[in-house]
């Protein structure tokens, strides 16, 4: 799923694929990054996500079926849609991709750059998304979390109980993981310097940066893809992270219950798709794709694949009891959780980021 | 005369090909660097100024330095080795040199993730005999980085270092050791300095070559923007602001083009003869 995945995309030669970044963002070629030639109206859409397992599972629970239905043969694509290749996918004035998984943030801010379609709400069901999920520029197609994982052999029976203690290594000796690209760090910071949840926002972010600042030499690594966090806990490199709860699961399993996770006073995050101005596909298949992956069956394959919790509230009722422990937006984990809130992610985030990053490069 | 166009011709292809996909896209970045957003030389100002940029410069000049450092000392080693030695030595280092390349660049970060990590290999190892208590932090680190970029630059230190041995004159050591020198002031006053050509052009192949390296510290740094070429890529995908990202390609692009002159200059001594 969401694999911000700066490693495998950089498979290839630097200079290469520099040279290959450049001619597509000067413009000067109507290419794709997988090299296809595109052509509008072409009967296929291209679906964008962030590479791993996604592609495998979009296409079974999304993909497929929409083909069987309409006719229309979805591609998907791992490159990852960062802000930055959305960009230059707008910039080379031919996008050769029609639906991107990205952050609602993200979705806002370049939809008002006009590089977005608005979501047509006649098409995509508004009553088929959680309360509050539902943005201009992007439809919740998901929703995923921030949580604490932990090694459970290493601190026995006491489990830490919220990010108070994830900043704690006196209480929780070893190092710790962190995410690189900071959505939900400024929070649990603010959350453990003792900000009461529902003070949180707008966010002081010199108060996180001060507490990151204090404590960044426990940091072991920050993460910038799921994988990667993975690594961090199996290999022992940190005794607790933060990473999202669709790979919690899998370390858990990976490792036979020694690494655990708990939901206290996780992050809530909602994943989104979003179409380009202009895409090749046309905007009313881009539209009547993102309406049919509303449906709750399918949100649960989803779920079964890669762990996202499903925007569709109808679909939780059709996750196997035993399950619902995994599913973050289940009613009993979304209660000790919070949700981020996308206002504030729209406004800050550029700025925010580039102070974080300072911080924890230096 | 003739010898001219024959030249052209054999080269064209390449050249046009170089122009096409390397110089045309770079005078793009050129561009943005000078008009994203303004037209002017903020970005380059913004550069050369903001102290996250300026530390990233500094510590990927330290850290490409020492790589560099170590590279050539140990390169220099293999190399003695692999042309003085006697055969089977020879054909172990020739293993040595070239089994390396054949390994990608990713599966060797991760090798090395696997050998150094906390329940990585050499912990486990040091510390079942006794030697540590608590596992020591070899990778995440700038440390990490280092022995992974050092391993891989290794052997094209070789190259250079290679040539000027087999070029070296046998006689003037013959010589040396014919007036008396010991084998150790043979080696640090003839040796060494004869082979001094091949330890500059090594240590600029492997320093220009380190200062773009991506995939090695993304894996082995800790997600740390260590080096400069991911705060470019930082600055085109992630946080986007391009004309920062185009003036940073371009200090970076001149920084590499002045070290390949030198390099061109060492490499091809002009007005040096035989004397």
């Amino acid at each position: 799923m969401k694999n911000k995945n700066t490693l495998s995309s950089s498979n290839t030669i630097t200079r290469r694929g520099f040279t290959q970044m450049a001619l597509m963002l000067m413009g000067a070629s109507t290419l794709a990054l997988n090299g296809a030639p595109v052509h509008a109206d072409t009967g296929q859409l291209v679906f964008v996500n962030w590479g791993g397992d996604a592609g495998t599972a979009y296409d079974k629970a999304y993909g497929a079926p929409f083909e069987a239905l309409n006719g229309v043969v979805v591609k998907q694509d791992g490159s990852g849609p960062t802000e930055g290749a959305i960009a230059a996918q707008h910039e080379s004035g031919k996008p050769s991709w029609d639906i991107v998984d990205v952050d609602p943030f993200s979705a806002e801010t370049l939809g008002k750059k006009g590089m977005l379609e608005p979501i047509d709400y006649d098409v995509v069901d508004k009553g088929k998304m959680r309360e509050g999920f539902g943005w201009e520029y992007s439809a919740s197609s998901y929703f995923f979390s921030y949580i604490i994982a932990y090694d459970a052999k290493k601190f026995g029976d006491t489990a830490p109980t919220g990010m108070a203690d994830f900043f704690d290594t006196e209480k929780f000796p070893g190092k710790r993981a962190m995410y690189k690209w900071g959505v939900g760090m400024w929070e649990a910071l603010l959350l453990a310097d003792g900000v009461a949840a529902e003070d949180l926002y707008p966010l002081d972010i010199e108060r996180a940066h001060k507490k990151l600042s204090g404590f960044k030499e426990n940091v072991v690594a920050f993460w910038g893809g799921g994988s990667e966090s993975q690594s961090l806990l199996l290999n022992g490199d940190a005794s607790m992270a933060l990473i999202w709860s669709t790979r919690a699961r899998l370390i858990e399993e990976d490792t036979g219950g020694d690494v655990k996770f708990i939901w206290d006073e996780g992050l809530i995050s909602p994943g989104a798709m979003a179409v380009l101005k202009g895409n090749p596909g046309g905007k009313e298949n881009a539209m009547k794709f993102i309406a049919a992956a509303q449906d709750p069956e399918k949100q649960v394959v989803m779920f079964e694949m890669l762990g996202q919790g499903p925007a569709n509230p109808a679909a939780d009722a059709l996750i196997p009891e035993d399950e619902a422990r995994f599913n973050p937006v289940d009613a009993a984990n979304f209660a000790v959780q919070l949700p981020l809130d996308m206002a504030w992610y729209e406004e800050n985030y550029g700025a925010a980021l580039d102070e974080y990053l300072k911080i924890i490069s230096s | 005369m003739k010898s001219i166009p024959r030249y052209i011709l054999l080269f064209g292809p390449l050249l046009l090909f170089l122009g096409l996909t390397y110089v045309l896209p770079f005078l793009g970045v050129m561009r943005w660097s000078v008009t994203q957003p303004d037209l002017g030389f903020d970005q380059y100002a913004t550069a050369l100024s903001d102290p996250l940029i300026l530390s990233v410069f500094l510590r990927t000049l330290r850290i490409c330095a020492l790589v560099t450092v170590f590279s050539v000392i140990g390169a220099y080693i293999v190399t003695l080795l692999w042309i003085r030695g006697g055969p089977v030595l020879r054909l172990v280092m020739e293993l040595c040199i070239l089994i390396p390349f054949w390994i990608s660049l990713l599966t060797r970060a991760f090798g090395w993730l696997a050998m150094l990590s906390n329940r990585g290999i050499l912990n486990g190892w040091m510390e079942s005999i006794g030697l540590i208590n608590e596992p020591l932090a070899m990778v995440r680190n700038e440390f990490g980085v280092i022995v992974g970029m050092t391993h891989f630059l290794l052997p094209f230190a070789v190259f250079p270092l290679a040539t000027a041995m087999r070029n070296l004159d046998e006689r003037a050591l013959m010589a040396a050791r014919g007036m008396g020198a010991s084998r150790a002031r043979v080696f640090w006053q003839v040796f060494l300095p004869m082979t001094g050509s091949g330890i500059l052009g090594a240590a600029l192949v492997v320093f220009v070559f380190a200062l773009g390296f991506f995939v090695t510290p993304a894996i082995l740094g800790g997600g740390r923007s260590v080096m400069v070429a991911e705060l470019i890529y930082l600055y085109i995908f992630q946080n986007p602001n391009w004309g920062l990202a185009a003036a940073i390609s371009v200090i970076l692009m001149l920084t590499v083009g002045v070290l390949m002159a030198l390099l061109m200059r060492i490499a091809n001594p002009a007005g040096r003869g035989n004397g």
